[in-house]
């Protein structure tokens, strides 16, 4: 074999057709196409599986040890631990992402120039161009985050950033990607880059501090905590951005542990400091982070979720695109459930499991343990797509982990579920979610009506700082000073909260239902925190 | 049904004020306490371990069932004189690692070799190689178990092995680890004995080397 040989793949369903020299890994072939790599393409989950159609692709100890014998006959591999050796004609298990674009309308006072918020996720990425004057989106771009084929999370992202050199390598893959989204943009509305004045950035903490190049390793182990949370300012010729002069870029600040930009944009998007009452903010993934509070103040804090929302480590997991199964409703003792695409089906995403469980405990299939009833292994939903125990088991973790967190932030405020005026729900989950089920489960327990999806706040967030051209000493400080962090990793009831949050509610037992939708005014005199 | 399987079912039931009235009703009735470990505790515990492992039961059926088993063997303990007292099973010291803080798990496998006649050293959470070379010294054990449920505290568990090794006690002790994130390749790539992938493969593994 010759050193200069080269082979061909035929990725299938999109038909793309690739050349690449012998020995090119699939990682880096596949990652440009899309496909993500959930644990770093270490080859310890089966997320970038694909199965193999056409052509050679060998078999190592990795992958018999994640694929079982059948799957490997059937010619399943672990895209991520294949070297090219063949032509290949190859099936792609993954599908595009549905990306959550932000059109709320808002209120602003007009500035002159142009400007782009970015919400930089640790998955996806959107930068919308703004005309300042008028308020108008003058265009948009979707990505996903190009630092995900090193870890599809923050914690393994920021173990690929500890060690030698990195954490630079992924700030300047994320600098690099953002700089190219917004000369997209400019090329896209056709207007001077020169005019663009402001760029804002929001993203949780790690993503702030692999973005600014500051040390992610106090990040990587208890307690947790960075003393670089604030406001980041640079010219965008700092940041190698092909933008003329003036620009500045400002990465916002965050609010402590994980919890970051991101989340204070959405306070500021969902104007909860200004509100009299008791709201909550919750933004569902693999890092649930919640916000309860009121004018007087705001708790924050992060809680480990485990990627079951957005459909990973679910036997039949996967995203939300063409072929998941996005919605399950009981009519008639039977269910019936929604393809998205209208295709058959090919598995469940976050908002198809949360619906499922629900009708399973709806049906009496799932006692209140998450058990099946009768000891059933699996439950066929539509064939080939079944609902396992252990499915049910990490959705458990997953709901009992944001349940707990919702419940420690309430009881400091010394108030329960029912005092709670509003509870916004951020991000593409949360806006699909159906609120029904979210409450047949217990991850909220309060009634539906009460919850709201906000939709991506982070990015109405950033397009409001935007109008507020101010620094360190501006009202970002101020909110900062106002929201407290909460480390429920150290609180010492977590733990229990948190094992009582594993069990589905037993309807009859909910307090607020025993008043039938009469909840009380809440005294906000009285929702002081308690400390 | 007899007071022994009165008992196991308690403990399975979670129903520790059950398992606690039950002990004390049985001492009372002139059964000696190291009759209960072997006769009620460990099968009871055993079986909690099948049901978890065929996803019968879940983390908070283990934790509720391990309190009852706890409620008597709390009773009992003070009471085990002579050869009873000598935990035959041997000495565990556990933890979860330096930066980590993560510990469901530890505490699970922690009720769970208790209950299987092992003594346990609970240092806690964010443990340091250091604390676990002294209490290994100080209790004379012979098992150290270690969990991490981080990929980016996990590499702590190579600096215990390797304090243990300093300190002249590796031949001493058997050392396992689990976690969300270990693997049987990590454990043998830091040098540890053995990987327990759930708890009730913690405690066979327990099993084993204590008697390797």
């Amino acid at each position: 074999m010759s050193n200069q040989q080269t082979f061909r793949i035929v990725l299938r369903p999109v038909q793309t057709e690739l050349t690449a020299p012998a020995g090119s890994a699939l990682r880096d072939l596949l990652f440009a196409q899309g496909v993500e790599f959930p644990c770093g393409g270490q080859g310890r989950c089966r997320g970038c599986r694909v199965h193999v159609l056409e052509g050679q692709a060998s078999v190592n100890e990795a992958q018999r040890e994640r694929l079982s014998a059948e799957e490997i006959a059937q010619g399943w591999r672990l895209a991520c631990q294949c070297a090219l050796e063949d032509d290949l004609v190859i099936e792609l298990r993954q599908w595009d992402a549905a990306i959550l674009v932000d059109e709320t309308p808002f209120a602003f006072e007009p500035r002159p120039g142009l400007g782009v918020a970015v919400d930089l996720g640790t998955t996806t990425l959107v930068a919308q161009l703004l005309d300042l004057r008028t308020g108008h989106v003058l265009a948009v771009r979707t990505a996903l985050n190009s630092q995900a084929r090193f870890g599809a999370d923050v914690m393994s992202r920021v173990q690929f950033a500890v060690p030698k050199d990195g954490a630079q390598q992924l700030c300047h893959l994320i600098r690099q990607q953002i700089g190219s989204l917004i000369e997209q943009l400019v090329f896209a509305a056709q207007v001077p880059e020169g005019e663009i004045t402001d760029v804002v950035v929001v993203g949780n903490t790690v993503m702030h501090h692999l973005f600014c190049g500051l040390d992610v390793e106090p990040l990587s182990r208890y307690p947790f905590e960075s003393k670089q949370l604030g406001l980041q300012t640079f010219r965008a010729g700092d940041l190698g951005w092909k933008l003329s002069g003036r620009a500045q870029v400002r990465f916002l600040p965050c609010l402590g542990g994980f919890v970051g930009s991101d989340i204070l944009a959405g306070i500021l998007a969902t104007r909860l400091r200004e509100r009299e009452g008791l709201n909550g903010l919750v933004d569902l993934g693999t890092n649930g982070e919640i916000v309860i509070g009121n004018r007087q103040r705001l708790l924050c804090a992060s809680t480990a979720a485990g990627p079951a929302f957005e459909g990973a480590r679910i036997s039949m997991g996967m995203r939300a695109s063409t072929g998941a199964m996005s919605e399950v409703t009981v009519d008639d003792h039977s269910i019936h459930c929604r393809v998205l695409g209208n295709v058959a089906p090919q598995g469940l995403c976050g908002s198809g499991l949360v619906d499922a469980v629900a009708a399973g405990l709806e049906l009496g299939l799932i006692q209140p343990s998450g058990r099946f009833t009768g000891g059933a292994g699996a439950w066929e939903l539509a064939a080939p797509v079944v609902l396992t125990q252990s499915d049910i088991r990490e959705l458990q973790l997953a709901k009992g982990a944001i349940a707990a967190g919702i419940r420690i932030l309430l009881d400091r405020f010394g108030a329960s579920a029912g005092d709670l005026k509003k509870l916004y729900l951020a991000g593409a989950f949360g806006n699909y979610i159906n609120r029904a089920s979210a409450q047949r489960i217990g991850l909220i327990s309060f009634p539906a009506e009460k919850v709201e999806a906000a939709g991506n706040t982070a990015l109405l967030g950033a397009k409001l700082a935007l109008f507020c051209p101010e620094g360190e000493d501006g009202s970002f400080a101020h909110l900062r000073q106002q929201t407290e962090h909460v480390a429920l990793n150290a609180d010492q009831d977590f733990q229990d909260t948190f094992v009582e949050e594993m069990a589905f509610p037993n309807m009859r037992a909910r307090a607020w239902e025993l008043d039938a939708g009469e909840t009380p005014e809440p005294n906000t005199q009285s929702l002081e925190p308690r400390i | 049904m007899t007071q022994f399987e009165e008992l196991q079912q308690a403990i399975i039931d979670g129903k520790a004020p059950v398992s606690k009235a039950l002990t004390e009703k049985m001492l009372k009735e002139g059964i000696r306490p190291g009759e209960f470990f072997p006769k009620a505790i460990i099968p009871a515990m055993d079986e909690v371990g099948r049901r978890m492992r065929e996803c019968e039961f879940f983390i908070p059926e283990v934790l509720i069932a391990a309190r009852a088993a706890r409620a008597s063997s709390d009773i009992l303990r003070p009471l085990l004189v002579g050869d009873e007292a000598i935990s035959s099973a041997g000495t565990v010291v556990c933890g979860t690692v330096k930066g980590d803080l993560h510990d469901i798990g530890k505490n699970i496998v922690a009720m769970m070799l208790e209950s299987a006649g092992f003594k346990i050293v609970d240092l806690g959470v964010d443990v340091s190689a250091e604390k676990v070379v002294d209490a290994v010294r100080q209790n004379q054990a012979n098992l150290v178990a270690m969990s991490a449920l981080l990929t980016t505290t996990m590499v702590n568990m190579k600096s215990v092995v390797e304090a243990l090794s300093a300190a002249g006690l590796r031949d001493k002790v058997k050392i396992m680890v689990g976690g969300a994130p270990v693997t049987d390749a990590w454990a043998h790539s830091i040098g540890a004995d053995g990987y327990g992938k759930d708890a009730p493969a913690a405690v066979e593994l327990a099993r084993q080397l204590s008697v390797a």
